[in-house]
């Protein structure tokens, strides 16, 4: 499902976010990206969704190479990801239902097709009662659960989550693996990136480990 | 698919209702951009119009020393007329002059009692047409009547023309340095206030690309929202115009134009009207665009 070679990426020329990176992730599979801070999991994740590109290397996601994407492909490849941030980026001035349905209509999904599948996420995420709500008026578990709702309407083939728990109380936490597991059980690959080493324990499964760009360690736990 | 077009219009209407000040920020400022230009076009235009009644005092007078037959002055008339440029020719006879000459002495038109009314020579007033009303028409028009040969004496103010043509000549660049510069600011500042308003929504604009939003996607119901204001603020200040027109500027630019030989100001005629709002409408589009060229990187 994603596979990089030698994929090396620097911000400024003396330092490099990520060198000469080569990793296979088979389809259906879930895989931590660990390491401690500045070790590269933010920049990989973004260079698997096209928010960065490759200094060198390639990318290839779902069979296609996504560093040799312009502006009119890369879209498309991103309406197939599902993509949670630690901030969740959530539009404040538009209700629950509204963020949800976002995603779908980009893709000029019909109306009341998106008004079924944004229900059915939400209710996935047990949220289907505050849909009329703004971001800001709910806690940031279950602002965190709203995103994972917009990030799972579109039945992703990936999903990609930076560090998604870095700012949940454990209990939160344990809800929203629960919800990454099963979109895991549906199909969807899974790429989380976290420096939780209790959740790995927890719920273990494979890691890569990054430490100042490399990959150190790649293991099943 | 979904009718994309009406979305796009929900999206723009939703965006502008959703942060009201900003809306009303940019409108504003279309607004009091437009009407600054638009009274800037007012006095040019009722400029133009002074300039356009002065230049009808251009013509050629050509002195008959001999008044010639009827029949060979209607001859020489049609001659004249046939000549590039030339819009009428008026035969001014030596009484008709004379009588002239009394009416603007006026309260002392006494002074010509017991003159003769032949004292004055006959002419042809030779008017142009609008577009050669000018320095070259004007000594091109000369020089064809001197090579018939059969007129006496031609006047035709060459050091008035010269004047006129300078002043002309300055006022145009005034209007193009000003307006540009008029027009040059407006865009200016219309695309930083649309810049400020995306500014605020470039969370917004990040999440519809990470969404797998295209750029046509994101970009679309903003240009329609700066379609919209620019439209907006082109109708309001065209009201407001109007408004201050009526109020203030008919009364006292009217009196200020009446010294230079104008009659009442005019409004903007309606393509400047259309115009006016089209310019609204092009600062909306393209101070969306140049602000969305910033913010949307996928």
């Amino acid at each position: 499902m994603i596979q990089l070679h030698n994929v090396s990426k620097a911000y400024q020329k003396d330092s490099s976010a990520l060198d000469q990176i080569s990793l296979k992730i088979e389809k259906g599979e879930f895989v931590y990206l660990t390491g401690a801070s500045g070790a590269g999991k933010s920049t990989l994740l973004k260079l698997l969704y096209g928010g960065e590109r490759p200094n060198r290397g390639q990318i290839l996601l779902d069979g296609r190479n996504i560093t040799r994407m312009g502006p009119r492909q890369l879209p498309l490849v991103r309406r197939r990801l599902g993509i949670v941030f630690q901030d969740f980026k959530l539009i404040s001035t538009r209700t629950v239902f509204e963020n949800v349905a976002f995603a779908l209509e980009v893709q000029g999904r019909k109306r009341f097709e998106i008004s079924k599948k944004v229900y059915a996420a939400l209710k996935n995420v047990g949220l289907e009662h505050k849909l009329n709500r703004r971001p800001l008026e709910l806690s940031g578990g279950e602002q965190q659960r709203v995103a994972v709702a917009r990030a799972l309407v579109v039945d992703p083939i990936v999903l990609l989550a930076d560090e998604p728990t870095g700012n949940l109380d454990p209990e939160t936490t344990l809800e929203l693996m629960d919800l990454f597991k099963s979109a895991n059980a549906r199909g969807s690959t899974v790429v989380m990136a976290t420096h939780d080493r209790e959740l790995i324990r927890r719920f273990p499964r494979r890691v890569i480990t990054l430490d100042a760009g490399r990959v150190v360690e790649d293991r099943h736990v | 698919m979904f009718d994309i077009l009406p979305y796009f219009f929900r999206r723009a209407l939703r965006n502008m209702a959703q942060s009201p000040f900003l809306c009303i920020a940019a409108v504003a400022t279309v607004t009091v951009s437009l009407t600054i230009v638009a009274f800037f076009v007012i006095i040019v235009f009722n400029v133009e119009k002074i300039t356009a009644r002065w230049s009808q005092e251009v013509q050629v007078v050509a002195y008959l020393d001999q008044v010639p037959a009827p029949a060979v002055l209607d001859q020489r008339v049609r001659d004249i007329r046939k000549i590039e440029g030339v819009a009428e020719v008026e035969v001014v006879s030596r009484e008709q002059a004379f009588e002239r000459f009394r009416g603007r002495l006026g309260q002392h038109a006494e002074l010509l009692e017991g003159v003769d009314p032949q004292i004055l020579p006959a002419s042809l007033e030779i008017s142009l047409k609008p577009d050669y009303r000018n320095r070259q028409g004007v000594e091109n028009l000369v020089a064809a009547l001197k090579a018939r040969g059969d007129l006496g004496d031609l006047r035709y103010g060459h050091d008035w023309l010269v004047r006129f043509e300078a002043f002309l000549g300055l006022l145009r660049l005034m209007g193009l340095v000003l307006g540009g510069f008029l027009l040059f600011a407006t865009l200016f500042i219309v695309s930083n206030t649309i810049r400020l308003t995306l500014f605020v929504r470039r969370d917004e604009l990040e999440i519809m690309a990470l969404v797998g939003a295209t750029p046509l996607f994101i970009k679309t119901p903003f240009i329609i929202e700066g379609a919209l204001q620019g439209l907006c603020g082109g109708l309001l200040s065209l009201s407001g115009v109007y408004l201050v027109y009526r109020l203030f500027l008919r009364e006292g630019l009217g009196t200020l134009l009446f010294t230079a030989g104008g009659s009442e100001v005019l409004f903007l005629p309606p393509a400047y009207l259309v115009g006016l709002i089209g310019l609204g409408l092009f600062l909306g589009v393209f101070g969306s665009l140049g602000a969305l060229r910033k913010f949307v990187r996928i």
